[in-house]
């Protein structure tokens, strides 16, 4: 197992489920981004395939004091254990500590499902079929050159847009950069939304935006008690919502705010 | 001698036949012509390309004049460019061509090749379909400018000398794979003995591992 | 020397032995471990130089920035602009799909073509752009020389003030036809709401952003409402945690949709009462006197009562609504207690810059519009018209005017023709378009009064409540042409097919994003090479006028629609004073609070058309807020709580009639004073029948297309299972109505009404009113691929719609029905 190091950098996100209005463009914006496949039929979600997944959650009560809020779900890339990372028999997937990515190699997966039945997060979908582009339909036209399709039989996920990072760095080496500018790499979703509920960036920069929202007294993570380090965070005032984090025991769950939620 | 004896089994087991060296080296040299010359011939398919360029007279400031570049590596990227945004424009577009060769009706020097060009392509404004030796498989991501330009490795470690030919080589593309033979090596048997004789994953890996300080090492950093 | 079995052996080891020194067994597991990875059918993207181009999005008429990310000209991607002042950043899930719409070819059509197979079927046969042309003007040239220019008809829904519809409505004109009808929409609503208490024409501006406490009147902020990229943004800024302000957002509508449950605080009151709600509200801030004294003493008509020159006492506002809308009496409609009527009030009128907004979800369909005027006495009482944060009045957009057109003895005939639909007419005299009255016309007569029917960015088979009868109608139409690039319900009705370009392959205009609050022209340019054989719809106009000739073709010199637009653009350039780039460092809308003199950036006007063509925006953000001299221009000069325009209208068709006939025939149950002011009107589709005791609101949600254009495949993968599983859509009812009848999670139900039936599944939620059946719009097309086709049903194939009082626009917001356990 490698070392994890303190050093470099740690991209992270912070998802505000306050502002979230579960609009799932986050969604359109990362299956667009990387060519993922929408088959005719995507209602069975045990089947369909998602990087960027929404949930929505209710505070249970009855009308009229009912309230939703949603859970935009995208692959946590645990800094700690890495649960798949850790079961892999092909090093297909692997994580990265020079940015804290963990990627998915398709080439490479041999599809055992392995890493998806390590995963608390659900983040990972199996290929039943190869990427749905009949013939003569056009749909392989808008197919972006940064990322691979898929071809069944293989795992995959998010990746936090890493050709992304590529080309940032790709475009600062223009300018002889190393480092990049916070901003300068993004990922499809944090760009996309339109409420702008999602910050990426730099956990490991005091200075970014990212890794200032992580430090909120709102800020949690999902199943935080694992200690899979997610670096994935989320923020809301809400307790009722701050609950779904996690499965808690009667009187466990701390809440932050006063009880209103 | 008697034919008893030429017939009797138990007597051909005590006695090794004459000629078994002779069939077993008949078998033997056949099966090394076949892998060494025939397999080769076989596997992998040859395409001209649709026109000869001759890198050495354009990069010859003598013949040719305008290609720009104090060092070698910068008269290279004169043409095999990088964009704006740094991504690499790979063999130039007809465009780039044209910037020279701008007139169809008079050719710049004297060879068919050129006229040819002229009258096919440039005149009738279409690209030409060159075939790439050094493409690599879709899963594959390959920044240039983070080789070229920060880690500054010369275009020849990898792609050889190719701006002192004169001719185009022939593409090969591999029936099996459908990749070129300069991905595999021309070396049938994998040798390598330059660093631009082969551009498998374990040749990439090989200056990465070297070079692992610099943190490059992440898979998505060459697969995408 | 002989070759026997034990040489053959030999030779055969000499033969493996050989192989295992060359490289063909080590180079064959290598290749075919290569080969086995390569899956030839699976396409593979090419790659190439990366551009981006800017645009603007014309999906819907919100207008979001847009910027396509292209390799060697292949759209890739679509996103959103962070320099373009409506949405910056961040765009709707729809418009981020769009490169669905491009390429798919299941969905488009790719030329022009002739129906070949029976109505509706969608079998179609290619033909040339030159044919396509002569059918249409061959057939429109003999109703002309037949003097019956008035039996073509045109339904379009591009944006209202689009230069677009203007083209549209000018071609039906210059043919001789005033029968130009456009599918309703909010913008109706608000225009009538518009003129009839301000007397004016612009449209409706919300300055939102400015604002600390919005209650919405079922406004789908969250679904798509107004302008969705704008309302979005201003979304995430109001819930900004830095954010030092403390802003509300309070929702009133029956169910928790998105905006509700996200909302600070969600108001229900049974659906179709909320004009009830905001006239009790009213009540309440009348009843505390804490209205703005000054703006209803000064700026106002009919708020006290009044007596007229002839000594005729007339009730006001005040009076009204203290005598029908006090909490007790508002909470008997509405559903609401009384206590939470007036905390409601309270909050919104003691807010620093309250606004209280009108709408029906995403506004695809008009709203009701006593609502929307009773929505808009609250503005009036807070005193926040044309200040900052509240409603702002301001005129259209300065675009220049087309020259009127040429009209020969056979137009100016055709035009004095009524129309078909009544619209304008005096029972209909504040309607521009009354789509349903035209579907009643054609089906009334064993012969269609409409001989060819051209639609236009329109699928009224789909989105019009009850369109059952519209598709009844549409089989009685001789000839039918639709303009639609996509394969749509209506376009499969039609016999003949010219093709519009997507949204990406054209030029087209925004004029004034939906409900901004400042005047802005977006401009969408050809972003990528027409993927198909199809022309933009403006130029094809005007060579179909040309190619008719006589006045017809006069009326349209240009050459293109890009001159057009030029043309119109001009007027903007005249106006002075606007911007054409944005950069992002100050929001737009802050601009306009600031009111600071602007830098317009440009010198002339092929400077400003340049600049205009390439960033596609002009914008004005500056305003002089609470002038409000010569600001209302109806009948008094003032913002008239009482409708002197309304009781005019009713006394015109009154000569006819008896007045109390003419109320019954505007649909107005009221008899009094209070006919001419905002009030509750109860009304529902239909008649009341005990044996439909439930009622079905259809509900919009942001990743839905509930519009004319087909969802994206994408969304599919938005929708949760329990909205759509397989091809089954479902109904939201409350647990406690499910019970009531028996019914589980997932049970499949009909819902049946006076006029049919869908079939569902029941989702149970605790968000929905009790008695209430909430079926999602945008599901069960019968067009388009295996994508969106026979999924899920479509809630208007049982509305029944009625007719909303005044404005005769359909009312599709209640229906009762009944259900039925599969």
């Amino acid at each position: 197992m490698e070392e994890e190091h303190g050093h470099g950098n740690k991209y992270g996100m912070v998802i505000d489920l306050d502002k979230c209005t579960g609009c799932g463009t986050c969604m359109v914006a990362c299956a667009a981004e990387n060519n993922l496949s929408v088959r005719p039929d995507e209602s069975d979600k045990q089947h369909s395939i998602t990087w960027m997944s929404l949930y929505k959650i209710s505070n249970g009560k009855k009308f009229p004091d009912t309230e939703y809020s949603y859970f935009p779900r995208p692959c946590m890339h645990c800094n700690h254990h890495t649960p798949c990372v850790s079961v892999c028999p092909a090093t297909a997937t692997k994580i990265d500590f020079n940015t804290g990515i963990v990627s998915q190699i398709y080439a490479r997966c041999i599809g055992c499902r392995y890493c998806m039945a390590a995963c608390p997060y659900h983040a990972r979908s199996f290929n039943w079929w190869d990427g749905y582009f009949p013939k003569g339909k056009g749909l392989e036209r808008y197919l972006s050159p940064e990322v691979s399709p898929r071809m069944r039989g293989v795992v995959e996920k998010c990746s936090f847009c890493h050709h992304r990072l590529m080309r940032a760095k790709t475009k600062a080496y223009t300018e002889n950069r190393r480092e990049l500018e916070e901003n300068e790499y993004i990922t499809a979703c944090a760009e996309a939304c339109p409420v702008q509920a999602i910050t990426f960036g730099d956990l490991n920069n005091p200075e970014h935006k990212v890794s200032k929202l992580a430090k909120s007294p709102y800020a949690f993570r999902l199943l935080e008690r694992l200690g899979t380090e997610p670096k994935v965070y989320y923020l809301s005032t809400k307790d009722w919502v701050r609950k779904f984090a996690d499965n808690y025991l009667p009187g466990e769950f701390k809440p932050v705010t006063s009880p209103k939620g | 001698m008697g034919l008893m004896h030429m017939k009797n089994p138990a007597n051909s087991r005590k006695k090794p036949s004459k000629g078994g060296l002779f069939f077993f080296l008949a078998g033997l040299i056949p099966s090394l012509i076949i892998g060494w010359v025939i397999y080769p011939m076989v596997l992998y398919s040859k395409q001209a390309q649709p026109i000869n360029f001759s890198h050495s007279i354009h990069m010859n400031p003598e013949i040719v004049d305008g290609i720009e570049g104090d060092t070698e590596i910068e008269k290279c990227l004169y043409c095999h460019e990088f964009r704006e945004d740094g991504t690499f424009a790979g063999i130039p577009k007809l465009a780039k061509c044209t910037e020279c060769h701008d007139d169809p009706d008079s050719a710049l020097g004297e060879s068919e090749e050129e006229k040819k060009f002229l009258s096919k392509y440039v005149a009738n404004e279409k690209e030409i379909p060159w075939y790439s030796y050094y493409r690599q498989p879709d899963c594959v991501y390959f920044s240039h400018i983070a080789h070229v330009k920060m880690g500054e490795i010369n275009c020849k470690t990898c792609h050889g000398d190719h701006g002192k030919t004169d001719k185009l080589p022939v593409y090969q593309a591999n029936r099996l794979t459908g990749y070129s033979i300069n991905i595999w090596g021309r070396n049938i048997a994998g040798y390598k003995t330059n660093t631009w004789d082969r551009m498998k994953m374990d040749d990439c890996a090989e200056c990465h591992t070297l070079k692992e300080k610099e943190g490059n090492n992440a898979c998505f950093v060459c697969h995408k | 020397m002989e070759l026997n079995r034990r040489n053959f052996v030999k030779m055969l080891i000499g033969g493996a032995a050989g192989l295992q020194f060359t490289p063909l067994p080590w180079k064959l597991t290598d290749d075919i471990a290569i080969w086995t990875q390569n899956w030839s059918w699976l396409p593979v993207p090419q790659a190439g130089e990366f551009t981006l181009e800017k645009s603007v999005c014309t999906l819907c008429p919100g207008g979001c920035g847009i910027e396509v990310r292209k390799v060697d000209g292949r759209a890739v991607k679509i996103e959103g602009r962070t320099d373009y002042p409506v949405n910056p950043g961040g765009i709707c899930p729809i418009g981020m799909g769009g490169l669905q719409l491009l390429y798919n070819k299941s969905i488009r059509f790719t030329g022009p073509m002739k129906r070949v197979g029976p109505r509706g079927s969608g079998i179609f046969k290619d033909i040339s752009w030159e044919e396509a042309s002569r059918m249409l003007t061959a057939r429109i040239s003999d109703l002309r020389k037949n003097g019956k220019p008035e039996s073509v008809a045109a339904i379009d829904g591009n944006p209202g003030r689009s230069t677009m519809a203007m083209m549209v409505e000018r071609f039906i004109k210059a043919i001789g036809s005033p029968n130009y009808i456009r599918i309703p929409s909010i913008e109706d609503t608000y225009r009538m709401s518009n003129i009839i208490m301000q007397g004016t024409e612009g449209p409706m501006a919300y300055d939102l952003e400015n604002s600390d406490y919005v209650l919405s009147f079922g406004c789908g902020l969250l679904e798509g409402w107004g302008a969705p990229g704008r309302v979005f943004n201003a979304w995430g800024n109001w819930h900004e945690k830095s954010q030092k302000k403390n802003i509300r957002i309070v929702q009133v509508e029956s169910r928790a949709s998105n905006t509700a449950s996200k909302a600070d605080r969600w108001v229900a009151p049974r659906p179709g009462t909320e004009a009830a709600l905001a006239l009790g509200l009213a009540g309440v801030i009348i009843e505390k006197r804490l209205y703005d004294d000054e703006f209803i003493n000064y700026n106002t008509f009919g708020f006290h009562d009044w007596k007229t020159a002839d000594g005729t006492n007339h009730t006001g506002f005040k009076t009204m609504v203290l005598k029908n809308y006090s909490p007790a009496q508002t909470a008997e409609i509405t559903g609401i207690t009384p206590d939470r009527i007036i905390s409601l009030a309270m909050d919104f009128i003691k807010a620093g810059a309250p606004i209280a907004i009108y709408g029906k979800g995403k506004g695809t369909l008009n709203g009701s519009l006593y609502e929307c005027m009773a929505v808009q006495t609250l503005n009036a009482l807070a005193g926040n018209i044309n200040m900052p944060g509240g409603v702002i009045i301001h005129d259209p957009l300065p675009l220049n005017p087309l020259p009127a057109i040429k009209a020969d003895a056979v137009t100016r005939r055709g035009l004095n023709r009524p129309r078909i639909d009544q619209a304008g007419s005096k029972r209909y005299p504040f309607s521009n378009s009354l789509v349903n009255n035209l579907t009643e016309a054609i089906l009334k007569d064993s012969e269609s009064p409409v001989d060819t029917l051209l639609v236009f960015s329109s699928n009224p088979a789909f989105t019009l409540p009850d369109h059952g009868r519209f598709e009844k109608a549409l089989k009685k139409v001789p000839f039918i042409v639709s303009f639609s690039p996509f394969r749509d319900e209506t376009a499969n009705m039609a016999d003949l097919i010219l093709p519009d370009h997507t949204c990406l392959e054209k030029t087209n205009d925004i004029v004034w994003p939906t409900g901004l609050q400042y005047p802005m022209y977006g401009l969408a340019r050809p972003v990528v090479e027409p993927v198909y054989d199809t022309r933009n719809m403006g130029d094809v106009i005007i060579g179909l006028a040309k190619r008719i000739g006589e006045t017809t073709g006069a009326s349209f010199p240009w050459e293109s629609f890009e001159e057009v637009v030029k043309t119109r653009v001009m007027g903007l350039y005249n106006s002075g004073g606007g911007i054409v780039d944005y950069d992002g460092s100050a929001p737009a809308w802050k601009q306009q609070k600031q009111r600071g003199i602007i830098d317009q950036g440009y010198a002339s006007f092929n400077d400003m058309w340049k600049k205009i063509k390439s960033g596609g925006m002009w914008y004005r953000p500056v305003h002089t807020y609470k002038n409000r001299e010569g600001l209302f221009k109806t009948p008094t000069g003032k913002f008239e709580f009482f409708s002197t325009q309304v009781e005019t209208a009713v006394y015109e068709y009154s000569k006819q009639v008896s007045r109390n006939k003419a109320l019954k025939a505007f649909g107005i149950k009221e008899k009094g004073d209070m006919a001419f002011m905002p009030h509750y009107n109860p009304e529902s589709a239909g008649k009341k029948e005990t044996a439909y005791p439930l009622l079905m609101v259809p509900y919009e949600i942001i990743n839905l297309c509930s519009n004319w254009i087909p969802g994206p495949p994408f969304l599919n993968k938005t929708l949760f299972d329990n909205e759509l599983r397989g091809n089954d859509s479902f109904a939201e009812i409350n647990p406690a109505t499910a019970s009531e009848y028996g019914l589980k999670e997932n049970d499949r139900v009909i819902i049946k009404s006076q006029v049919g039936e869908i079939k569902v599944r029941i989702s149970l939620f605790d968000g929905a009113m009790p008695g209430i059946v909430y079926v999602p719009s945008g599901f069960g097309h019968t067009a388009y691929d295996e994508f969106l086709k026979g999924k899920g049903v479509n809630p208007n194939d049982i509305i029944q719609a009625g007719k909303d009082p005044l404005s005769g626009q359909p009312v599709w917001w209640n229906t009762q029905v009944q259900l039925i356990k599969v």
